[in-house]
């Protein structure tokens, strides 16, 4: 296995044009002109994994989101009967694959925590886009922020959607569960 | 487990790298002369230049052009008023220069005069003579002044070229820079690294641009108050009042002291003395109700007390100097702390 530390910097494998090309099919950057991408890749952050390093935890203070350009990533959430002296026990919420991406409410939130643990499965690269990033694009060029904001948005929107959703669905089993043990 | 052992490795030559990296950087500042003071003046240069680079590039001209002609406008600008204020400002020189005889003759009578007022009052139980050491004093500082000024004049060449210079990339390729740095950061220290570099580079920038301001209106006031009532050297009184006044506490005061002892050499009267007082007064109001309240708090959030500290301790460590940057430097420290905090006992805890 070859060293991550000095790739990078010496020899990249994931060329400006690559990044361009996943950053366009990821629903926050569909928007953009060409020329506003090659912005946004200028500004964005390559990140590379090895298998089993975990890129945040649960609690960490959460700065931004993430996109998978290789690799696999799980969203674990700890336990919480977790007793004293044992490990920590993580149950698995959800597997991620090249162009998924995770995190995006840290962009919204002040000093929000991350409310699960991201590992990654196998040697994994990233683009990490974070709220500095973000306020630089609306700073420096709004146009852009502006449509990737919206988009933002609109993902924020559907994740709530789709909790409310789940908890509706949870709220009528608990009802269901509750009359059965009545009768 | 070898990967996990890999992955250590990593990341300790890592974190290495980057703290290597900006020790050879800090020691490079503060070791070799003349970068430590090009490098502030080059930050101030690029805090304050920033939002203008960020609004011209929001027209859609690029970031390289917009550095250069802002850059030429400024070169333009300076220089245009530089012809323009360079006989006003040489003649104010030339004129104190040739008054320094007797300013320095007033304020021997006048500490002369304090000093039997003194002696008359203690009964001469504790006899004062110091007029002639005040004489003394001020006439070798006013000499050395005036002939050590071609020499700062010349030394300070340095850094009137490198501070833009410096700034000039800091302004071009200060973001790649630091995205650069920020790559070599081990990932599980990424995000609260690039955490805190945003949140410095927000409270640094804030910061100057508003003392920056304070001491912009401070001076502004000055200069139009002694203009108004026809006081001499107005211009460099008014750019004297807004250079001391970012000294924090005592600068004010020391801005004062030039006004003060000329109006008393050329004997003002009681009323001509209160309205100049009341110039330097009405700036201090301006500057501590309206301009400190409403921009400088919000930035700076640290007890008063502390901040006294704080620049005892710059005084002691770099002079004036240490006093100007002992606030933004307190303030850095206080972030960085809060957020490693933050980081790693909070959130393991």
């Amino acid at each position: 296995m070859g060293s991550h530390l000095w790739e990078n910097y010496f020899k990249p494998t994931t060329k400006e044009k690559e990044i361009n090309a996943i950053l366009k099919e990821n629903i926050l950057f569909q928007d953009l002109t060409q020329k506003q991408l090659k912005f946004v890749a200028n500004i964005v952050h390559l990140r590379k994994y090895r298998k089993d390093e975990a890129i945040f935890r649960q609690g960490e203070v959460g700065v931004g989101m993430y996109i998978i350009v290789q690799g696999a990533v799980d969203i674990n959430v700890e336990e919480n009967q977790a007793q004293e002296g044992h490990h920590r026990q993580y149950v698995v919420m959800t597997k991620l694959g090249p162009g998924d991406f995770f995190g995006e409410l840290s962009l919204v939130e002040e000093g929000g925590r991350r409310s699960a643990t991201a590992s990654a499965t196998d040697n994994t690269t990233l683009i990490g886009f974070f709220k500095p990033d973000l306020l630089e694009i609306l700073e420096r060029n709004p146009a852009a922020g502006v449509k990737i904001t919206l988009r933002l948005g609109e993902v924020l929107g559907r994740r709530l959607r789709e909790t409310n959703d789940r908890v509706s669905v949870l709220e009528d089993e608990i009802k269901k569960f509750r009359s059965e043990g009545d009768s | 487990m070898k990967t996990r052992g890999i992955l250590y490795r990593e990341r300790y030559i890592k974190l290495l790298s980057v703290i290597t990296i900006l020790f050879i950087c800090i020691l490079i500042i503060l070791r070799i002369q003349n970068i430590l003071i090009s490098f502030i003046f080059a930050s101030v240069i690029y805090y304050l230049l920033g939002p203008i680079v960020n609004a011209i590039e929001r027209t859609g001209i690029s970031r390289k052009l917009g550095v250069i002609s802002l850059f030429l406008f400024i070169a333009v600008v300076l220089s245009l008023g530089l012809y323009l204020l360079f006989p006003v400002i040489t003649n104010q020189i030339s004129a104190f220069k040739n008054e320094l005889p007797k300013f320095i003759d007033g304020v021997t009578k006048l500490a002369s005069a304090t000093e039997q007022k003194l002696n008359a009052f203690s009964y001469n139980l504790y006899h004062i003579d110091s007029s002639r050491s005040v004489a003394a004093v001020l006439s070798t500082f006013a000499r050395r002044a005036f002939e050590d000024l071609p020499d700062l004049i010349s030394s300070s060449m340095a850094v009137l070229v490198l501070a833009p210079f410096f700034a000039f990339f800091m302004l071009l390729d200060g973001q790649a820079v630091t995205k650069k740095i920020l790559a070599l950061v081990p990932n599980n220290y990424f995000e609260f690294a690039l955490n805190l570099q945003h949140q410095m580079n927000v409270q640094l920038g804030d910061f100057i641009r508003a003392r920056l301001l304070e001491a912009g209106i401070v001076g502004a006031v000055v200069w139009l108050g002694l203009t108004i009532i026809v006081f001499p050297y107005a211009v460099l009184l008014g750019v004297f009042a807004a250079l001391t006044n970012l000294i924090p506490y005592i600068g004010p005061i020391i801005g004062a002291v030039p006004a003060l002892l000329i109006a008393l050499v050329n004997g003002l009267s009681g009323l001509e003395l209160l309205i100049l007082v009341a110039i330097y007064v009405i700036a201090q109001l301006i500057d501590n109700f309206l301009i400190i309240p409403l921009v400088v708090a919000k930035i700076v959030n640290l007890h008063p007390v502390t901040v006294v500290i704080v620049i005892i301790i710059g005084a002691q460590l770099a002079g004036i100097l240490g006093m100007i940057i002992s606030i933004p430097v307190a303030c850095i420290i206080k972030l960085t702390a809060f957020e490693i905090y933050n980081h790693l006992v909070e959130f393991h805890a």
